[in-house]
């Protein structure tokens, strides 16, 4: 069977901000759908964003409330929401409400109301909310799966694309077998996790079409439900291939210990104690990438952008104009209760926007920080899926690392990410003839071959600024209290032409 | 508190929309009850019966504060109205036609009641959309002219 003789699954907008990506680029047409969740999860809202996108007037919704939260109530509520429009209420979105004749009937009758209808209307789109509440003791699971049956196969003929919202407990999704009747299966849950409330989006089941399987969080707003897709949204794109290309920093010295630069896509990891200069490391790379006609993204969380923009201005850089040139955006991204996806994704629109080439984020700690508790678990799993992302498409991302100094050993960061990063960059305070001093290192280049040298540099009204050759006439700078001796070496330059892979 | 003017326009447009509709003279209780019938009808398949039957119960009570003439009115569990003109007066088409529905009469008065809780509730937007389904025929948006009849 060729591809041309398949049966071609239309894919209908869900109108929910990220969610299309998540089921695979729309949900299938005349599929039967089941929403589960607790109550407050946002089925409700979900629903009605899906049915405000793709209700017409010739191909209306047809929205049945049963037991619970009258239709009153729900619009007087939903009708806060941006996606509400009053103007599709009644021509493309029809409320019914089938409370009577659960109440005084049963689900043969309640099949019939939804079937004459359904007939009379010949809707896009069918909602029962809440299925559930149809059943009453003695009626039993049995009865409403075969309800359900009924029900979905009446619709799928009738070309209805279908959700029915229902009220479970997590315990109970497992082994229901009123969820194989349904083409798909959406799962809402929110869980408060110390201070702060996670929601997360699960697509059980999608029938015809492949979906992002994991949980997605999603947030629910002004503008209603929006879901931050695990993948943020680039699953479809393809990864650049690796690229030779050097990005400088524009410290010639530092340049030339990297070998040219780093590697285009790579994610480079500044490490350092508090005050010896990541930040202007970072302001100086992005700098230099505007320089070179390449736009750049700062996500700051520990000062405002004003302050960021000011303090690259002392330096003698200027981040004011380019990014009223559209070349440069200083996001500033603190509020608390922020998951991880939902930053991430900010990132992302606000590279994808202007088309940056280069992104710092200063620094981990403070957008650790800024996530609220229950995300912080997911931090460098969510933190591993943006880089990867990201420097697959050839994004170069500096990220900045706050280490605490020790005079025992050496670490790069207490995050344990140096997995995550191609090339470290390890600044330190050292003890020496009596003054506290700075040393550079370059830890690691996974793309090429790098500079062994340890150097000294100043941060200056010019930023960092390396001074001198290697530190050849010290031992043991790295512990941060060298020893001096009299031995020195050669100055090691690295290779200009760098061949692939030699480092790991 | 009473309802606005303008919800009570309102009211006294459908109703002399309705009378008009019946092409005959009509008693009060038969426009208000032909009215509220039809807004029973249409709120009980968009809301339910019971959600009609609370709002119902609760424009009653309102309405009986400002028109001590509804006394004996009731609302039943199916929402429908039970009791109504006993004491109310004929009305006059040809009078009501002209704009001249006596203003604080019951029936007048309980209808703007229910439509102050469906404009509370649901919103000015939603509650002519109601109407509009309710009242196919009738130009809602120009319920200020004479009879609201489309062209």
């Amino acid at each position: 069977m060729s591809t041309e003789d398949k049966v071609k699954i239309n894919k209908l907008p869900t109108g929910v901000p990220g969610l299309d990506e998540i089921v695979g680029g729309g949900l299938p047409e005349f599929s039967f759908n089941i929403i589960a969740g607790a109550p407050g999860s946002g089925k409700t809202t979900l629903a009605h964003q899906f049915v405000f996108a793709n209700a017409t007037p010739e191909r209306p919704a047809l929205y049945f409330t049963v037991l619970g939260e009258s239709a009153i109530k729900m619009l007087r509520y939903q009708q806060q929401y941006a996606f509400f429009d009053p103007a599709k209420l009644p021509g493309s979105i029809r409320f019914i409400n089938l409370s009577q004749v659960v109440l005084e009937k049963d689900l043969g009758a309640v099949f019939e109301q939804i079937s004459n209808e359904v007939e009379k209307t010949n809707p896009a789109v069918v909602v029962v909310d809440s299925f559930r509440t149809m059943v009453r003791e003695p009626e039993s699971d049995l009865e409403l799966q075969s309800f359900i049956q009924r029900l979905a196969l009446f619709l799928a003929s009738w070309q209805a694309t279908t959700f029915l919202i229902g009220e479970y407990a997590e315990e109970e999704l497992r082994d229901n077998p009123i969820f194989t009747v349904a083409d798909g299966l959406f799962w809402l849950r929110q869980a408060a996790e110390r201070n702060s409330i996670v929601r997360k989006l699960q697509i059980i089941k999608l029938r015809g079409q492949d979906s992002v399987p994991g949980l997605h969080t999603f947030r629910i707003t002004g503008a209603g439900v929006q879901a931050f897709s695990r993948t943020f949204g680039l699953t479809a794109r393809k990864r650049n291939p690796p690229s030779d290309r050097r990005l400088c920093f524009g410290i010639p010295e530092l340049d030339k210990m990297l070998g040219g630069g780093v590697r285009e896509g790579d994610s480079v990891l500044v490490a350092g104690s508090s005050g010896t200069g990541k930040s202007v490391l970072a302001t100086q790379f992005i700098a230099e990438g505007i320089r070179h006609g390449e736009p750049g993204i700062v996500a700051v969380f520990e000062e405002r952008p004003q302050a960021y923009a000011e303090r690259a201005s002392s330096l003698g850089l200027d981040l004011e104009a380019p990014q009223k040139d559209g070349k440069l955006t200083i996001l500033y991204l603190r509020p608390l209760d922020l998951s991880v996806d939902e930053t991430m994704h900010s990132i992302l629109d606000a590279v994808q926007k202007i088309g940056a080439k280069r992104l710092v984020i200063d620094s981990l700690a403070g957008f650790e920080m800024a996530l609220s508790p229950g995300f912080r678990a997911d931090f460098r799993e969510s933190l591993y899926r943006m880089i990867f992302a990201l420097t697959g498409i050839g994004v170069t991302i500096l990220s900045t690392v706050e280490v605490d100094e020790s005079f025992t050993e050496f670490p790069f960061s207490t995050y344990s990410i140096s997995f995550l990063t191609d090339d470290i960059i390890r600044l330190r305070y050292v003890s020496i003839d009596g003054q506290l001093r700075k040393i550079m290192v370059v830890i690691k280049m996974r793309g090429g071959n790098h500079a062994k040298d340890i150097r000294e540099y100043e941060i200056t009204s010019k930023g960092v600024v390396i001074l001198g050759n290697r530190l050849t006439n010290y031992q043991g700078l790295i512990s941060g209290i060298p020893v001096h001796s009299e031995r020195s070496g050669p100055e090691e330059e690295p290779s200009q032409n760098p061949k692939m892979g030699t480092e790991t | 508190m009473t309802t606005s003017p303008k919800t009570r326009d309102l009211a006294r447009w459908l109703l002399n929309y309705e009378a008009v509709s019946a092409k005959s003279s009509e008693s009060m209780e038969s426009v208000t009850l032909s009215v509220y019938e039809k807004l029973r009808q249409s709120l009980s398949a968009f809301a339910g019966v019971a959600a009609f039957e609370a709002l119902a119960f609760r424009a009653l009570t309102q309405a009986k504060s400002e028109a001590p003439s509804l006394w004996a009115v009731q609302v039943t569990e199916d929402g429908s109205l039970h009791g109504l003109g006993e004491f109310e007066p004929q009305i006059d088409i040809d009078k009501d036609l002209a704009g001249k529905f006596p203003a604080g009469e019951g029936g007048i008065i309980l209808i703007a009641r229910l439509l102050g809780l469906l404009l509370t509730f649901l919103g000015e937007a939603l509650t002519l959309s109601l109407l509009r389904v309710t009242w196919p025929g009738a130009a809602l948006d120009d319920c200020n002219s004479e009879n609201g009849r489309k062209a």
